[in-house]
């Protein structure tokens, strides 16, 4: 009898768990929360907390509260492939993430089998939207980011124009699809302005050492060296050129934009310019970036706690014009983004592609002295 | 160019050299690869971290300590994983796979304890560079160089001349007979993994002040393996001469070939090398090697 008692109220108390589990909408997060990205992954982590505390304490979506379900996809394409059928397992109706061109690519194609939309936060390559095999747009797949192109365009633009560089020199990470295309797309643009790239030579990811190619850069004498790497990796290289008495201004990418871009390049990277996604004295994100360090007592590390909180928002946006949670009408609502205001300003999705139209750029340059990323100035695309 | 490539070789197989040693000295007494000693060179570099970063030591006293916290942790590592193994006369395939297992078991450590983010030593010499015929190189680097070269030069020296090392070169040749002559085996086997950590501690500060530190840096100690191997397990000078020709190989191949194919070039060189010659440069006979 006792034992029938106590089978009787598991079964209720499964009960309630699963009718519980109905008023919630999971949503996936597939993140970096260990390794060299984790710095971004945490941030971003503790950005979506926030805000889907808020969404969910103004009544949330639909009537149901959001959860949020973070693993951590360590920064490595296999792995982001088991955590995105993990989530697919645990039932989500949407993923965000993750922030790395390479992973993002990897995940793609499982998300859309599943027929769950995804929104990556910081992946820039192009074909994160785009299957590269048929050149049409992923159905599933969305970003809040701008892409590549546009940012090797942005980096060649203002090396030619604002830094009056003639003679380019680029080091890139050949393992990594970020590096491999934006070295691509900065040749490309510098080229086309009328620049020279005297060098492109590249390393293998997990090589500490980068003296080889860069001592045979130093002959060529560059007048910028374009470094599209993790900011350790740009760290070192800065590192490695000035203690080879290589005296070109480096220019990086948004993926430099971390602190510890300082603590780990030292004196050598500074002066050193880059592009970010957004930049902490940019206006918009001010009322974000108080409520962050009123949370969290810190910053948040930019720019990938406010792509993720775009993401949230065109979500939430989405499934309250969907009406739904199923993931077609999700991905379709999300083709369908218009004008919506989001934590970095105001977005719109290009049906064409699934990138946002007119998502600005800004060039930082790095003060080591005062510690900090000084902005430069902003790029409208189309300037 | 030329020139330029041939002291970064330098500076790149100095570190090689100096790590190969810390394999090659154990591999001479105990004829087992001491995986574990990566791990060692990974935590030196921690320990050099700590002392110049939260303490502000000088670089001699930073490099002073790592050396020691590297011996004593490699004595720690052979007393608590190795010594039962070797009383009980274990093959040396078992040692290996213990030496592995300590390895993974720290690197593991340091990721629970101290985290995966990557650190940088403060600056010793603010980014000066001595210009020589076009070419520059760091500071640091010449100091490493030659501090390098100051230690591995102590160690030859103290195994040709001193008392303890004269057992140890005896050790090299017969154990079992050494034991029967009365030396303390289990003290000269400590000494050895005492000598070997401390060079690995010096290897780490050095690479940790050169590129960054963090838990898998000791993978680069790969390398530093292929080199000893290179240069004939088991002998300190093949150690130096395998570490040295590694990194100019690898340096010249990235520079005037391709940095992509860096690592196939310097791997077929060693499969070569060891089909000519299975003992490497500077090996004695022929044994068991794993």
């Amino acid at each position: 009898m006792r034992r029938a008692l106590v089978v009787l109220s598991c079964i209720a108390l499964l009960a309630t768990a699963a009718q519980a589990a109905e008023d919630l909408i999971k949503v996936g997060h597939t993140v970096s929360l260990t390794g060299g990205a984790s710095m971004w992954g945490q941030s971003e982590k503790n950005a979506l907390e926030l805000l889907i505390g808020k969404i969910n304490e103004s009544g949330g979506v639909l009537g149901k509260k959001i959860v949020l379900i973070s693993y951590d996809n360590r920064n490595d394409p296999v792995e982001s492939v088991n955590v995105a059928r993990r989530l697919i397992n645990d039932g989500v109706v949407a993923v965000i993430g993750p922030a790395q061109s390479g992973n993002a690519i990897a995940t793609a194609p499982i998300l859309e089998r599943a027929k769950i939309p995804m929104i990556v936060t910081t992946a820039t390559n192009p074909y994160v939207t785009i299957d590269k095999d048929t050149g049409k747009v992923r159905p599933f797949a969305f970003r809040p980011c701008f892409i590549d192109p546009f940012q090797g365009t942005v980096a060649a633009q203002f090396a030619y124009t604002d830094l009056g560089a003639k003679k380019a020199a680029i080091l890139y990470d050949v393992g990594s699809d970020y590096g491999q295309w934006l070295a691509k797309y900065f040749e490309e643009a510098f080229t086309a302005k009328g620049g020279e790239v005297v060098a492109k030579e590249a390393f293998r990811s997990e090589e500490l050492d980068y003296r080889a190619q860069l001592g045979k850069i130093k002959g060529l004498s560059p007048d910028v060296l374009f470094l599209p790497t993790t900011q350790k990796e740009a760290a070192m290289a800065a590192r490695q050129a000035r203690d080879l008495g290589i005296t070109a201004t480096f220019l990086g990418t948004d993926n430099w934009g971390s602190p510890d871009l300082i603590d780990l390049g030292g004196s050598a990277i500074d002066g050193g310019y880059f592009v970010n996604l957004t930049d902490l004295s940019d206006p918009d994100i001010q009322d974000f970036a108080a409520e962050y360090r009123a949370v969290y007592g810190k910053d948040p590390v930019l720019p990938n706690p406010v792509m993720a909180g775009d993401a949230i928002y065109m979500l939430v946006d989405a499934i309250k014009r969907a009406g739904s949670t199923d993931g077609t009408a999700l991905a379709k609502a999300l083709e369908e983004t218009r004008d919506l205001p989001v934590v970095s300003g105001k977005i719109t999705v290009n049906p064409e592609d699934h990138n946002p139209l007119n998502k600005p750029a800004v060039i930082q340059k790095v003060d080591t002295k005062a510690r900090a990323f000084v902005f430069v100035k902003k790029y409208e695309p189309g300037d | 160019m030329f020139l330029q490539t041939l002291f970064t070789g330098l500076s790149v197989g100095g570190i090689y050299a100096l790590m190969a040693v810390g394999y090659s000295l154990i591999f001479s007494i105990l004829n087992f690869s001491n995986f574990a000693h990566g791990s060692v060179i990974m935590l030196g570099a921690y320990m050099g971290l700590g002392l110049a970063s939260k303490f502000g030591l000088k670089l001699g006293f930073v490099v002073a300590g790592a050396m020691a916290g590297g011996g004593l942790l490699a004595v720690l590592n052979e007393r608590l994983a190795y010594r039962k193994l070797r009383h009980r006369n274990a093959p040396s395939l078992y040692l290996m796979i213990s030496a592995m297992g300590c390895s993974v078991f720290l690197e593991n450590m340091v990721y629970v304890t101290i985290g995966s983010r990557f650190y940088a030593f403060p600056e010793f010499f603010t980014r000066r560079v001595v210009t020589f015929l076009g070419s520059s190189v760091s500071v640091m680097d010449l100091f490493a160089l030659a501090f390098s070269l100051l230690a591995i030069g102590a160690l030859g020296l103290f195994l040709a001349r001193s008392r303890t090392g004269i057992a140890i070169r005896a050790g090299v040749c017969d154990m079992t007979m050494c034991s029967l002559m009365g030396v303390d085996t289990d003290r000269l086997v400590a000494l050895v993994f005492l000598l070997a950590g401390a060079l690995g501690g010096l290897a780490g500060t050095f690479m940790g002040v050169r590129y960054l530190v963090y838990p898998t840096m000791g993978w680069i100690t790969n390398k530093a393996y292929i080199a000893a191997v290179i240069g004939g397990l088991g002998s300190l000078l093949g150690a130096i001469v395998g570490g040295v020709i590694l990194g100019i190989v690898e340096t010249f191949i990235s520079a005037y070939v391709s940095s992509i194919l860096r690592d196939v070039f310097s791997f077929t060189i060693l499969i070569a090398l060891l089909v000519c010659m299975p003992n490497g440069l500077f090996g004695k006979s022929m044994e068991e090697r794993v």
